[in-house]
C-alpha cells in the first residue's frame, strides 16, 4: 500500500472495515443455526459502524480517534493460529476468530504507519493501531468472560 | 448506751458547713473500673447487623435499624442495633453474643441531657466521646457464648478415597445435626445470600426440634433438590453466615443433607404438599438437569401437565453427568428426581430436542416450554496441536465415568483449568490410578472451583502447577506416538496491568515447560449449545445466550405458531450452579403459571 495522504490512509482503513463487514458475512453465510447468526450479525453491524465512523472523518477531513493504546492481555497471541469457522462454529470459534482478525489487522497497521514517509498517513496509521487495540481487547474481554471463565 | 451516741450528733455539725464530697472531688476524676459496663460501643464495619444482639436483649432495649450510607449485600443486613438506655440494663449480654465481636462497651457511666430522646442511639453510626474508647467491658478472651467450631463431618480419609468412588462425606448422626443446629441464631443472613432464598433458619430450626417432616417441607418450599444440593451446593449461604464472622459458619448444606437422608421418600408424600387439580394445560420442559426438573415440580404442584425432553439416557443434567459419584452418590440423586417423578412429572430421556423433536413442534403442542439445556459444550484449549487424540475434553471424561465406561486416561494425566469441572476431573483420573497434574493459567487464589475442590484435589495427590500458560502440544515420539502427548506451556507471572483490574498472566520469556501425558483433560469452559433454537421461534439471542426478562420469558409467543418460551439456569444466569439453576427454575414455573392463567399479567 502506498499511502502517501491523509485521504488515501482513511481510503486504505475504511476499506479494511469493509473487508471486516466481508468477513462477518462469509462466517454467516456458513453458519448453520440462529445463535450463530445473531452473533455474527452483531460483530458485523459493528464493523460496519467502523466504515461509518472513518467515512465521516474522511468527509470532514480530522481525524478524531484516541491515541490511547489499549493494554494488550496477551491472549491472541496464547490462541492457536487462524482456523476459519466451520458451520457447527461455537462462541469461542467466532470469537477466536474475531480476536485473530483483530490482531492481524493491528499488525498490519504497525507495519504500515513505520513504513509511511508522510506524517498525515503515518498519523493516520498510529491512530489505527490504537483503535485496532481497543477492538481486540474487546474481543479478548469477551473472550475472558464467556470462554476461558475457568482457565 | 456507748459513748459514741451521745457523741454523734456533735460529730454531724463538724461536716455541716463543708461542701459535699461529689462537689469537692469532680466527677471526671472519677472514671469507671476498667471492665465497667458503661455505654456501647459498635465497631460498624466489623458488624453485618444479623440482630443476635437484639434477640438476646430482655428489655427488648435493642432494635435493629437502617443506617443512611449503608446498603444490605452479602452477609450483612446493613441494619445496625440502636440502644435505648430508658431500657437498657447494662448486663451486657448483647456484648457476649455478637458473633462478630463487633459489640463491646465503654466504661462510660456519665451522660447528662435534658432531652430524653437522645438516650436512644446507634453506636459506631451516632458519634458519641466516648467511641473507640479502650477500656470498657468486652468479652473475656476465650469466652463464648456460641460455639466457635462447627461438629466435624466424618469423611474418607484421602488415602482410602482415592481407591473408590465411595462418598467421602459420612453424614451427621441426629445428635451431631441437634449440636451443629444449635449453633445457629436464626439471624437470616443465609437466606439473602441463596439463590433460592431458601428459608434455612426454618429447617435448621426444625432439625434442632427433631420436627424432620417441617424440615423437608421447607427445603421443598423452594428447592426440590435437597440430596443433591445437601452435597454439592455451592452453599454461598455458609459465607453469609454470622456465625462466620467469629468462628466457623454453621454447617448448613449438611444440615440440608441430614433432613433428607433421614425421611424415607416414601414418606415425602405425607410431609409435602398435593399437586393442585389439573389446570388442563401442558408445559414442555427442556433438558432434565436441576433447572429443568425444578420448572417441572413446581408446576406440576401447580396443577400443569408436565412433559420433561432430556436428549442423555439419565436425568440429572451435570449433576448426574458432571459430577463424580464420590461427591454425589447417583441414589441420592434418583431419591430427588423420583419424588418429582412421582408427581406425574414425565421425562422423555433420550429425546434431542432440534434432531428428535423440534422446538417449534414443543411450541406447537404446549402452551408454554422452559428451555433449561446448560452449558454441555465443551471449550478447547486452541493452542496448535489441540486435536491430537489424547487431548480430551473434562466434561465428556466426566460423562463417560458416569455411565461406567473404560476411561483409558493412561499413567500421568494433565489437567487443564482451574474451575470444578478440572478439579472433578483430577480426582476422577486419580480415582483410575493416575498420577494428575492441574495446569492453571494463574495463581491458586484465582481459581474458580471452589476452595473445598482445590484443597482436596491437592490433598488426594494432585499436584498443582501455577501460573502456567498452555503453548501447544506435540505428538509424542517413537512407539509413544499417538499414544501419549507433550504438553508444553509458558510458566508465567502475574502482571498489575491495569489499576482495579484483577492481574493477567504474562509468559516468562525463555521459561518454556514441557511434560509427557498419557492423556490431557482440557477443562477452561463451556457453552451453550442453542443448534435447536431458530429464528423463527422468536428467541431473542445475544452472545450465544437466550434473552430473558425478569420473569424468565424469553418470547411471549401467543401467536399461532404457539406457546411462550421461558429459559434460564446456567443457559442463562451468570452464577452457573445448581442453585441458581434451581431458583431460575422455580421462578420460570411461578411466571408460567402467572402467564397462562392471567394472574398478574
Amino acid at each position: 500500500m502506498d499511502a502517501t495522504s491523509f485521504a488515501e490512509a482513511l481510503d486504505f482503513a475504511i476499506g479494511r472495515e469493509k473487508a471486516a463487514v466481508d468477513f462477518y458475512r462469509e462466517l454467516a453465510a456458513l453458519a448453520s443455526f440462529a445463535v450463530q447468526r445473531s452473533t455474527l450479525k452483531e460483530f458485523m453491524t459493528m464493523e460496519e459502524g467502523h466504515v461509518a465512523m472513518l467515512s465521516a472523518m474522511k468527509a470532514r477531513g480530522g481525524l478524531e480517534l484516541s491515541s490511547a493504546i489499549a493494554v494488550d492481555l496477551g491472549l491472541a497471541k496464547a490462541l492457536a493460529a487462524d482456523e476459519k469457522p466451520a458451520a457447527g462454529m461455537s462462541f469461542q470459534d467466532i470469537l477466536v476468530a474475531a480476536v485473530k482478525k483483530e490482531e492481524r489487522s493491528g499488525e498490519l497497521y504497525v507495519s504500515l504507519a513505520a513504513a509511511s514517509l508522510n506524517p498525515e498517513a503515518k498519523a493516520v496509521f498510529e491512530r489505527l493501531v490504537a483503535e485496532e487495540s481497543r477492538h481486540k481487547r474487546y474481543f479478548e474481554e469477551l473472550y475472558e468472560a464467556h470462554i476461558a471463565r475457568d482457565n | 448506751m456507748d459513748i459514741k451516741d451521745f457523741i454523734a450528733p456533735f460529730a454531724v455539725w463538724k461536716r455541716a458547713f463543708e461542701k459535699p464530697f461529689t462537689v469537692k472531688k469532680p466527677i471526671d476524676e472519677r472514671p469507671g473500673a476498667p471492665r465497667y459496663r458503661g455505654f456501647h460501643i459498635n465497631d460498624a464495619e466489623r458488624c453485618v447487623g444479623c440482630g443476635t444482639c437484639e434477640a438476646i436483649c430482655m428489655n427488648k432495649a435493642i432494635d435493629l435499624v437502617p443506617v443512611e450510607g449503608r446498603e444490605a449485600k452479602e452477609g450483612d443486613s446493613g441494619l445496625r442495633p440502636r440502644v435505648d438506655y430508658g431500657r437498657c440494663c447494662w448486663c451486657a449480654l448483647c456484648v457476649d453474643i455478637c458473633p462478630s465481636g463487633s459489640l463491646n462497651m465503654s466504661n462510660e457511666y456519665l451522660w447528662i441531657d435534658s432531652d430524653p430522646d437522645v438516650f436512644r442511639y446507634t453506636p459506631g453510626v451516632d458519634k458519641k466521646p466516648w467511641d473507640g474508647a479502650e477500656l470498657g467491658y468486652r468479652r473475656a478472651e476465650g469466652y463464648r457464648l456460641l460455639d466457635e467450631q462447627r461438629v466435624p463431618m466424618a469423611e474418607l480419609g484421602h488415602r482410602e478415597a482415592v481407591k473408590s468412588f465411595l462418598e467421602l462425606v459420612q453424614g451427621y448422626s441426629r445428635a451431631q445435626a441437634e449440636k451443629e443446629a444449635d449453633r445457629c441464631v436464626s439471624c437470616g443472613l443465609c437466606i439473602a445470600s441463596c439463590p433460592a432464598h431458601m428459608d434455612i433458619p426454618g429447617y435448621i430450626k426444625a432439625v434442632r426440634e427433631g420436627d424432620l417432616d417441617t424440615g423437608l417441607r421447607l427445603l421443598y418450599e423452594t428447592n426440590p433438590f435437597p440430596e443433591a444440593c445437601g452435597r454439592i451446593c455451592t452453599h454461598l449461604c455458609e459465607g453469609a453466615c454470622s456465625i462466620g464472622t467469629g468462628g466457623d459458619p454453621v454447617a448448613i448444606r449438611w444440615l440440608k443433607r441430614y433432613i433428607a437422608d433421614q425421611v424415607e421418600l416414601s414418606a415425602y408424600a405425607k410431609a409435602l404438599p398435593r399437586a393442585e387439580p389439573s389446570v388442563g394445560k401442558k408445559v414442555a420442559v427442556v433438558g432434565a438437569g436441576p433447572g429443568g426438573l425444578s420448572a417441572a415440580y413446581y408446576l406440576a404442584l401447580l396443577g400443569y401437565e408436565v412433559k420433561v425432553y432430556e436428549k442423555d439416557g439419565e436425568a440429572g443434567g451435570m449433576l448426574r453427568y458432571g459430577i463424580p459419584e464420590y461427591r454425589l452418590p447417583y441414589p441420592a440423586l434418583d431419591k430427588d428426581i423420583g419424588y418429582i417423578e412421582s408427581l406425574g412429572v414425565t421425562i422423555k430421556r433420550g429425546v434431542a430436542i432440534g434432531k428428535d423433536l423440534s422446538l417449534s413442534d414443543l411450541r406447537r403442542d404446549y402452551h408454554a416450554v422452559y428451555l433449561s439445556t446448560g452449558l454441555p459444550v465443551a471449550y478447547g484449549l486452541e493452542v496448535p496441536g489441540d486435536k491430537h487424540p489424547r487431548v480430551l475434553d473434562g466434561v465428556a471424561v466426566l460423562a463417560a465415568a458416569t455411565r461406567g465406561e473404560e476411561l483409558g486416561l493412561g499413567k500421568r494425566v494433565a489437567v487443564i483449568g482451574g474451575g470444578n469441572v478440572a478439579m472433578d476431573a483430577a480426582r476422577t483420573a486419580l480415582r483410575h490410578g493416575a498420577a494428575v497434574d492441574i495446569l492453571y493459567r494463574r495463581r491458586e487464589e484465582d481459581m474458580p472451583a471452589d476452595a473445598d475442590e482445590i484443597r482436596e484435589a491437592k490433598a488426594e495427590g494432585a499436584r498443582l502447577i501455577e501460573k502456567s500458560i498452555p503453548v501447544e502440544v506435540k505428538d509424542a515420539a517413537g512407539a509413544l506416538a499417538g499414544k501419549a502427548a507433550l504438553f508444553v506451556w509458558n510458566e508465567a507471572e502475574m502482571v498489575q496491568k491495569e489499576e482495579g483490574k484483577r492481574p493477567v498472566p504474562e509468559a516468562i520469556p525463555g521459561a518454556l515447560r514441557e511434560e509427557l501425558y498419557d492423556s490431557i483433560i482440557a477443562a477452561i469452559g463451556q457453552g451453550p449449545d442453542l443448534s435447536y433454537v431458530t429464528e423463527e421461534d422468536g428467541v431473542p439471542m445475544k452472545r450465544f445466550k437466550p434473552l430473558v426478562d425478569a420473569r424468565g420469558m424469553a418470547s411471549p409467543g401467543a401467536s399461532p405458531k404457539g406457546g411462550a418460551i421461558f429459559a434460564g439456569g446456567d443457559l442463562v444466569n451468570d452464577r452457573k450452579d445448581a442453585i441458581s439453576a434451581i431458583a431460575d427454575g422455580h421462578r420460570a414455573a411461578l411466571s408460567i403459571d402467572r402467564h397462562l392463567s392471567g394472574k398478574g399479567a
